[in-house]
C-alpha cells in the first residue's frame, strides 16, 4: 500500500515540461540538417546524415516526450511515484539531451571521441530513469495491462538503449562488432519493444478517455505488450544466430504484431462517441494509418522482390513509422497533456476557484492547434516525397520539418505564457504565490 | 459477485454517456436540449460525488484510518469537477459554444484522470477493506447514485 500514501504526488509542473519543450528543438535540429547535407543525403539509410536525422527524431523528439510523459503517467496509472521526481528530470534531460547532442555530431563525422560521449551520457541517462522508474514501480501488482505494458516497455527501452551504447562503444573505441546487423536489431527493439509497447500501454488509457470509445479489446490488451516482446526477442535470437527462415518468419510477426496494434486502434477510434474528431484525434488516425502503412510496406519488400530491390523502400518505411507514426502521436498527445497539466497547475494555485484557471482552450487555443497539426502532415508529406525524388524536394521538407516544429514550439510556449501571465494575476488577487 | 468497483465504475460509463449527450446537442446548437441533458448530467455527477462522500469514503476512512490518504485527494478533486461543471453551465447559459467546448474539454479529462485513479486503486481498496459490509454498502451505494438519497 505503500504508492497510495503518496496518491497525489504527481511530479511538479517544470519536470515533464523541460522534456515537451525541448523535443521540437530537436526535430527543427533535424530540419536544418536535412537543408545542409541535401539531396545525396537520402541515398541509403545509412548514410551519415540519415543516421544523426533518425536519432534526432527517435532518441531528441520522440524519446524526450516519451520519458516526460511516463513520469507523469507512472503516479496517475500505476500509482507508481518516482523519489525525487524534479532530480531525476534534471539528470535525465540534461544527460539524453546532450547525448543526442552528441550522437547526431558523432554521425556526422564519425569522430570516436563523439561516440564514447554519447554512450557515456546516453547510458547514464537512460540507466538514472530506468532505475527510477523500476524502483518507483517495484513491489507495485499488475492488475491492469497498462501497468503491465509500462514494465514491459521500460525492458524494451533498457534492450535498445543497451545495444545503441554498446553500438557506440564500438564505434567510440574502434571495437569490432556486426554494427549492421546490431542496428537492425536496435531498430526492432526500438520501434516494437519500446515504442509500440508503450504507445499501446498508454493507449489502452487514453484512446477510450479522451475519444469516448470502448475499450480496447481484453485479449488484446492481455496479450499485447507480452507477445510482442516475447517475438522481437526471439527474432533476436534468430539475426543474432543468422537462422533464415525463422528470421523471416519471426520478423513478419514482430511486423504484423506492430500493425495489429494500428488496425485495432483504428477500429475503436471509429466508434468515438465525441461530437467530431479535434486536432489530437486526427493525428492519433494518421499515425495509426501511417503504422499501417510501414507495416503493409516491410512486408511487401520482403515477400515481393521488386519492391525489396526498390532503394527508397527502408527510408519510406522509417518516415512512415517515425515521422507519420510516432511524431504524430506524440503531437497529439502534447496537445491534451500540455493544456490539461497548466489548468491543473493554476487550478491548485487559484485558491479553491477564488481565481478560476483558463479552460483547456484558452491555453492553447484549437485553431492554433489545428492549422500546426497540418504542417506537420504537410512535413510527412513532403519527407515521403523527399525519400523518392530527393532532388526536387528535400529543400521544402527540410522547410517544411522547421516550420511544422517551429509552430509547435510555440504553441507549447504560448501555453507557458499563459500559465505566467494567470500566476500574475493570481498573485494581484489573493496576494499568494 | 457484485462488488464496489464494477458498481461505481458502472456510474462513471453513465457519466460519460451524459457528457457525450450535451457536447453532442451543444455542436449542433440544439441549446434547449443541450440544457435539459446538462442537468441530468449535473445531476449524475452530483449524485455519484454525493454517494462517495457521505457513504464510501467515511467507511474507508474509518475501516483504516486514513482520512488524509487518497479519499482527501478525491474530495479535492470533486470539488475541481464540481467549479468546472459551474463554469460549463455558465458558458451554455450564454449559449458560448467556444467556452462550452473548452471547459468540456477540461472537465473530461479531469474526471477520466480521476476515474482511473478510483477504478484502478481506490476502488479495488475499498473492496479489499470492506468486504464484510459490502452488501450493506452496495445497496446504500445504489440508492446514493441514484438520487434517492435527496
Amino acid at each position: 500500500m505503500p504508492a497510495l500514501l503518496s496518491f497525489d504526488q504527481s511530479p511538479p509542473l517544470a519536470a515533464s515540461l523541460r522534456f515537451f519543450l525541448t523535443a521540437p528543438l530537436f526535430a527543427i535540429l533535424a530540419g536544418i540538417l536535412l537543408l545542409w547535407s541535401g539531396p545525396d543525403s537520402l541515398a541509403s539509410r545509412w548514410t551519415p546524415a540519415v543516421l544523426a536525422l533518425t536519432h534526432l527524431i527517435a532518441a531528441g523528439f520522440m524519446l524526450q516526450v516519451m520519458l516526460g510523459a511516463m513520469l507523469q503517467i507512472l503516479p496517475v496509472v500505476a500509482g507508481a511515484n518516482m523519489a525525487r521526481p524534479l532530480r531525476v528530470a534534471t539528470l535525465v534531460h540534461g544527460a539524453i539531451t546532450f547525448g543526442v547532442l552528441f550522437l547526431g555530431a558523432a554521425f556526422l563525422t564519425f569522430s570516436p571521441a563523439l561516440f564514447k560521449l554519447a554512450a557515456i551520457l546516453l547510458g547514464a541517462g537512460i540507466s538514472i530513469f530506468v532505475a527510477s522508474a523500476a524502483s518507483a514501480l517495484y513491489g507495485i501488482a499488475s492488475p491492469s495491462p497498462t501497468i503491465q505494458g509500462l514494465k514491459h516497455a521500460l525492458a524494451g527501452l533498457t534492450v535498445t538503449v543497451g545495444l545503441g551504447v554498446a553500438m557506440s562503444v564500438s564505434l567510440g573505441w574502434s571495437l569490432d562488432s556486426p554494427l549492421l546487423q546490431l542496428a537492425d536489431i536496435h531498430l526492432g527493439w526500438g520501434f516494437v519493444a519500446w515504442g509500440a509497447v508503450l504507445l499501446a500501454a498508454v493507449a489502452y488509457v487514453v484512446v477510450p478517455m479522451f475519444q469516448i470509445t470502448p475499450a480496447y479489446p481484453d485479449w488484446f490488451e492481455r496479450s499485447f505488450s507480452l507477445s510482442a516482446l516475447a517475438a522481437v526477442a526471439l527474432w533476436t535470437i534468430a539475426e543474432w544466430l543468422q537462422l533464415d527462415i525463422a528470421m523471416a518468419l519471426l520478423g513478419t510477426v514482430v511486423v504484423a504484431l506492430a500493425v495489429l496494434f494500428a488496425i485495432v486502434t483504428l477500429d475503436i477510434q471509429r466508434r468515438s462517441k465525441r461530437a467530431r474528431f479535434d486536432a489530437s484525434q486526427h493525428c492519433w488516425r494518421v499515425a495509426m494509418l501511417s503504422a499501417s502503412a510501414a507495416g503493409a510496406l516491410w512486408l511487401a519488400a520482403s515477400t515481393l522482390t521488386a519492391v525489396g530491390e526498390w532503394p527508397a523502400w527502408p527510408l519510406l518505411c522509417g518516415v512512415l513509422a517515425l515521422c507519420g507514426g510516432f511524431m504524430s502521436v506524440i503531437i497529439g498527445m502534447l496537445y491534451k497533456i500540455v493544456p490539461f497539466l497548466i489548468w491543473l497547475h493554476l487550478q491548485n494555485q487559484g485558491q479553491q476557484g477564488r481565481v478560476p484557471a483558463p479552460n483547456m482552450k484558452k491555453i492553447i487555443a484549437t485553431r492554433d492547434m489545428d492549422r500546426q497539426m497540418l504542417a506537420h502532415f504537410a512535413a510527412c508529406a513532403l519527407l515521403l516525397l523527399a525519400v523518392c525524388w530527393p532532388v526536387a524536394f528535400v529543400y521544402p521538407a527540410g522547410i517544411a520539418l522547421i516550420v511544422a516544429n517551429g509552430w509547435l514550439l510555440l504553441n507549447l510556449m504560448s501555453a507557458l505564457a499563459v500559465h505566467r501571465a494567470h500566476l500574475k494575476k493570481i498573485k494581484q488577487v489573493v496576494g499568494a504565490p | 459477485m457484485e462488488n464496489i468497483r464494477d458498481l461505481m465504475a458502472a456510474d462513471h460509463r453513465q457519466c460519460d454517456d451524459c457528457f457525450v449527450a450535451v457536447e453532442r446537442l451543444v455542436a449542433r446548437a440544439a441549446w434547449a436540449d443541450a440544457d435539459a441533458e446538462f442537468d441530468r448530467l449535473r445531476d449524475a455527477m452530483q449524485n455519484h460525488f454525493d454517494a462517495e462522500e457521505a457513504i464510501l469514503f467515511p467507511a474507508f476512512e474509518a475501516r483504516t484510518g486514513m482520512s488524509m490518504g487518497p479519499t482527501r485527494v478525491m474530495r479535492g478533486e470533486h470539488d475541481q469537477m464540481r467549479e468546472l461543471l459551474d463554469a460549463a453551465k455558465a458558458a451554455l447559459d450564454a449559449r458560448d459554444a467556444d467556452d462550452y467546448s473548452g471547459t468540456a474539454e477540461t472537465l473530461l479529462i479531469m474526471m477520466q484522470q480521476h476515474n482511473m485513479k478510483e477504478e484502478n486503486i481506490l476502488y479495488p481498496m475499498c473492496d479489499q477493506q470492506l468486504a464484510t459490509q459490502l452488501e450493506t454498502l452496495l445497496a446504500q451505494l445504489k440508492n446514493g447514485i441514484s438520487g434517492a438519497m435527496k
